[in-house]
Parts: C-alpha cells; structure tokens; sequence
C-alpha cells in the first residue's frame, strides 16, 4: 500500500504553502480582526487553480481531484483557516452545476465562478434546521413560464457576496433547486449573523419574497434538487471541512511546538518535560490519524466512489479531524500558557475557527447517524 | 523567441513550501517566461547535477517552461565553476541557436557570480550581468539596468546574449494547478559526459582547476563594556579603550 503523495500532489503542497506564507500569512490576524471577506485572497486562489481544482478544464476547472483539493485546503487553512473555509464553501454551488446543471448553466456560469469572478453559495439551511432538510418551509411553486421562491434561509455562508445561489426549496412533497441570481426581485440578504470564529467569512440570513425565476434557472431534474444539493455538500463541502480542520489543527500544533522548543523551564525547554511533550504527542497523533481518514474519503472521491458510496467515509473523516481540530487548538493554548490566549501567538483564534467548524457541512452528531446508518443497516 | 533558462537546485529544496530553484534563477525563469508571453517562442530550462536537481526542472516546467534538459552524470560532481560552465556550454550548444541565456548573477551557496561570465564566454555572447531590470523594444535587442554599488548603469545589448539577474528584478510567478497537471506531459531530456561529447577529464572534480578548501562561517560575537561615571570622564574612558583595541 502506497502512503505516498504523486509528485504533482507534494508540488501542490509546496505550491500552496509558498502562497500561504508569503501572502496570508502576513496579514491572516488583520484581516480577521477587520472581519471583512478576503476577496483579493479569494481571487489570488482562483488565479492558482484551487477554487475550481475538481471542476474539469472544459468549464475552467483545473481537474486535479479530491485529494489534491484536501491538501491545498489544508496548505491553506495551516495559515489562514477563513479562506480554507471559502474554498470549502465555493466549490459547492460549482459542483451541483457541474453534476446536475444543464448543458447550458454549465457553460454559462461556472467559468466564471472558477476565476473566482463571481461567486456561488448554497442555500439548504432553514430554522427548521439544516439537520433536518426536509422539514424545510420554503415553497416553490410553478407559475407560467417560471417559478416563485417564498421563504427564508439561515447560517448561509457567503450568501451576501454571492453573486450567485442555489437555493433548494419545496413544491408540494416534493423538493427542486434553483439558481437565483443577486438583485432579482423579491431576494434580499438582509441580515449578517456575526460568529465567533472564521470571522472575515460572512455568514447570511436570506430572503426570498415572491421572488420570479426563470424556468431556465431549475437546477437538475425536477424533485431531484435536494439530493443533489446533499451530494455536494458530502462531496464537496464534508471533504472541505475536514481540509480545513486538519489546517487548524497543523498550524496549531507546530504554533505550540515551536512554542514549547523555546521556552525554558527549569533549565530546559518545556517540550523536554513530559507532561507537555505527551500534550504534543497526542496533538501529533491525532492530526496523523486525522488526515489518513480525510485523505482516504477523497481518493475514494477520486477513484469513482460516489458521494453517497463514499458518505461513511467522508462523515468519519469530517467527524474525527473537527473533534482533532478543537482537541488539538485548545491544548496549544494550554501549551502556550499564559501567552494561549493573546493575539500574538494566533492559537486563540485558530481555536474559534475551529468552533466554527462543528456544525460546518452537517453536524458532528449528524455524521455519527450517517455511519451508524452504514453500520447498522 | 528560443529562451533557455540555467537553473539551479537549492541544495536543501526538500522541505515543504521551499522552491527547489534557487531564488535568483526563479527572477532568470519568471524574465524568460514574460518575454515568451510578449513575443512568443519557447522557454527550455536546463540544470546540471546529480538526480535530486530533476526536481528543480519539475518544477520550471510546472511554472511554464516548455522543456528541460538535465545533464546529469556522477562524473560532473565537484565542478568548480569553470567546470560547470563548460558542461553548459556542451549542453546548450546541443540545443541549437539561441537568443537569450538566462541565469542568476551569483548562486545562494557559492556567491561567486562567475558562472555566467564563463559561459558567455564558452559561448561566445555578449554578457550582461547584475540586471535588476530588463526591457525589450524589439524581440534581438534588449535594454538593461545594471545594479552597481552606488548606482545602476544602462546598456544595450544585441541578442544572442547571456542576461544574469539580480533579486527585484521581478516577482515569480508560482505554479497553478493547471501548470503542475501539464508538467506532467513535458519531457526532461537528459544528457550523460558523453551525449554532450565531453572529456571526463574536463568536468566535475577532475575538471576543475580550483578547489573548495574550506568553508567557514562568519561569526559576529558581541562584546560588552560599560563605561562609567560623568559623561566627560566615562567618553575618554571609552576613547582610551577603542585605542586600545585598535579601532581608533
């Protein structure tokens, strides 16, 4: 069994790494602190390739795979964990377009989305609960040469600077998607919901008032819109979010290492004492174990595994690397000592990014219930 | 318009987020690929060394480089720089005409900036060093700034000729996705002592009429010395002391 990366996977690595350091990380803690959404960054990854790295070049992707789109992610997130959180994000919109999309949406949007010129985002979410997608309230109802969207969506990330959303809502018993462009009438994001962590990604409320779509805009073979949805945000979104948890995790872990090799304690560095090395072990052991269950669920994803064959996999993988994310985030703060907590040392934000991921692409508790389904059954 | 780029590993590329090209030869390659994006052409990427060294070619073809040529023999070990030079020589005339031969004015390790003036001469072009900058008004000719101690100086040069740069030149471009999938199409042809009709004799260790003796590091430790006392009395203490020691 080969446990090794391809060439081109390690020189993605270093690719991505380069440009984190040299072009996050100097700003990653101002541009959190501003909360604003890192546009010029986000362009810089699709300029590189990343946003659109499992779409196929016939529609502007770079179609490198799953796996390589986990390792960029991580790459990323090490540094700056917000923009691994829109590469997890964007790719979505993309993704259903790309499997359930027509000939002619295709070609019509996703190039653009893949320069990053216009941006896509998802909109399943309901305070009904995302947990539970279909008891959603939002209706669509056909009406002439088109559809009418009522309803609203919660805890949408980059819904407000989306230029783009598909939005899944229900016609009848039955639920359909669709793309509604920004400035349609009847479609408003009015408020920003603020968070704890990933801060410069914005997260929406949206609004969706007799708003008129064309019959064009149906995404995917009607009563088929939510599971296509669902496809992605495992595919897509699941995959992603486990990226940016191992990144997390890394960048805390060699925050609190580099940490623990300078200062000294009774005559030595305190990483020589065991009760902080052993905290370090079980931070180096959990993020090895992490990233094997993540890199296995996207090379299932590359090899042909489809979403739903895949989904046992992909839920372990986002379930364990989260809870190594927050594990291992809070213990570089405890490493860090009194110093955990303050900005300089950027583990106490990691940590709240880290927060943010728990109920990212489906809950913790929801993963469990999709592999106790797949052991059960 | 025929570019070649001489590119250098880093002896220690191996670590993630390290290019294994060394700084100044990614100014050479960036130079290259923005004149092939202006008037065309092809850029070829060459190195010499040992197997490891395959990896900075890798990666100038994931940058743009259309092709790369490794002239890679055991026997080329322990070149000095006029060994080197002369492998290069063999391997660029191999490749056929040229217009413009790109390198670092000087390497990370040795620093000796002597390379590229020994190749120009093998080669028999004008040589252009220190280039901090570089215009192009036509695509066989070439304006360039040299950076000099205090001050830059601006020559003209006609093409084939050799162009070493220095840091600030430009800013290199990192490979996308998609230029790291097409690498993966491009060849890297390699040529041995004897592919490029080389005497063992002329090249690496054997070849090289100097040899490294010894390195040694450079290290600046600090002493410290208080004078004290009223500042009248405490300034001749420390002027008395710098005699001493023989600064003053």
């Amino acid at each position: 069994m080969d446990f090794g990366l391809t060439k081109q996977q390690e020189m993605l690595r270093n690719v991505v790494r380069e440009f984190a350091e040299a072009e996050l990380a100097p700003r990653a803690a101002e541009l959190d602190e501003r909360g604003e959404f890192p546009l010029e960054q986000a362009r810089r990854t699709a300029e590189l390739g990343l946003v659109g790295i499992v779409t196929s070049p016939e529609y502007g992707g770079s179609g490198m795979g799953h796996l390589a789109r986990m390792i960029a992610i991580e790459e990323v997130s090490r540094v700056y964990p917000p923009l691994g959180f829109f590469l997890q994000v964007a790719p979505m919109g993309i993704y259903i377009l790309e499997t359930a999309g027509t000939e002619d949406q295709k070609r019509k949007y996703l190039p653009a989305l893949c320069r990053a010129e216009k941006f896509i985002a998802t909109a399943v979410t309901e305070p009904t609960g995302g947990s539970d997608p279909t008891a959603m309230q939002s209706t669509a109802r056909a009406d002439g040469d088109g559809w009418v969207l009522n309803g609203r969506k919660v805890f949408i990330t980059i819904g407000e600077v989306a230029d783009l959303v598909v939005v899944v809502a229900r016609t009848d018993d039955k639920f359909n998607a669709f793309l509604v462009e920004k400035g349609t009438p009847g479609f408003e994001a009015p408020r920003r919901e603020k968070h704890a962590g990933l801060r410069s990604i914005p997260v929406s409320e949206l609004a969706f008032t007799g708003c008129r779509v064309p019959k064009e805009n149906l995404v995917g073979q009607e009563g088929r819109g939510l599971a296509a949805a669902l496809a992605a945000i495992a595919a897509v979104g699941r995959t992603g979010v486990a990226g940016v948890a191992l990144g997390v995790a890394q960048g805390s872990y060699e925050a609190a290492l580099r940490f623990a090799k300078e200062r000294r304690l009774y005559g030595r560095p305190v990483a020589d004492l065991q009760a902080i090395q052993f905290m370090l072990v079980d931070m180096n052991v959990g993020i090895e174990a992490g990233r094997l269950l993540a890199y296995k669920a996207a090379w299932l994803l590359d090899q042909g595994k489809s979403p739903r064959d895949a989904g046992a996999d992909i839920a372990r993988a986002k379930l364990y690397t989260v809870y190594v994310a927050n594990d291992v985030a809070a213990k570089a703060v405890e490493v860090l000592g009194a110093c955990g907590t303050t900005p300089e040392y950027h583990v106490i934000r990691r940590l709240r990014d880290g927060l943010e991921l728990l109920a990212a692409a489906g809950t913790q508790q929801v993963m469990k219930v999709i592999i106790g389904g797949s052991i059960v059954r | 318009m025929e570019l070649i780029v001489c590119v250098r590993r880093v002896r220690d590329g191996a670590e993630p987020g390290r290019s294994a090209i060394g700084p100044l030869e990614r100014h050479a390659l960036e130079e290259a690929l923005r004149l092939k994006e202006r008037f065309g052409g092809r850029v070829t990427a060459l190195t010499m060394g040992s197997p490891p060294a395959g990896r900075a070619l890798e990666e100038a073809l994931a940058a743009g480089a259309d092709r790369a040529v490794f002239l890679c023999d055991e026997r080329f070990a322990g070149a000095d720089t006029l060994a080197t030079a002369r492998t290069l020589s063999h391997g660029i005339r191999r490749l056929g005409p040229f217009d413009l031969l790109l390198c670092g004015n000087e390497s990370a390790t040795g620093a000796t900036g002597q390379v590229g003036p020994q190749l120009a001469e093998f080669l028999g072009v004008p040589c252009v060093t220190h280039v901090r900058r570089l215009e192009a008004p036509a695509p066989d000719r070439l304006l360039a700034e040299r950076a000099l101690e205090h001050g830059h100086m601006r020559v003209e040069v006609r093409l084939p000729a050799l162009v070493a740069v220095v840091k600030g030149i430009n800013a290199p471009r990192l490979p996308t996705v998609w230029g790291i999938m097409a690498a993966a199409g491009k060849e890297i042809t390699v040529w041995n002592a004897e592919d490029l009709g080389l005497d063992p004799g002329l090249v690496g260790l054997e070849g090289s009429p100097t040899r490294l003796v010894r390195e040694l590091t450079k290290e600046f430790g600090r002493r410290k010395e208080i004078f004290s006392g009223p500042p009248e009395e405490a300034v001749k203490k420390a002027v008395a002391r710098l005699k001493e020691l023989g600064v003053l």
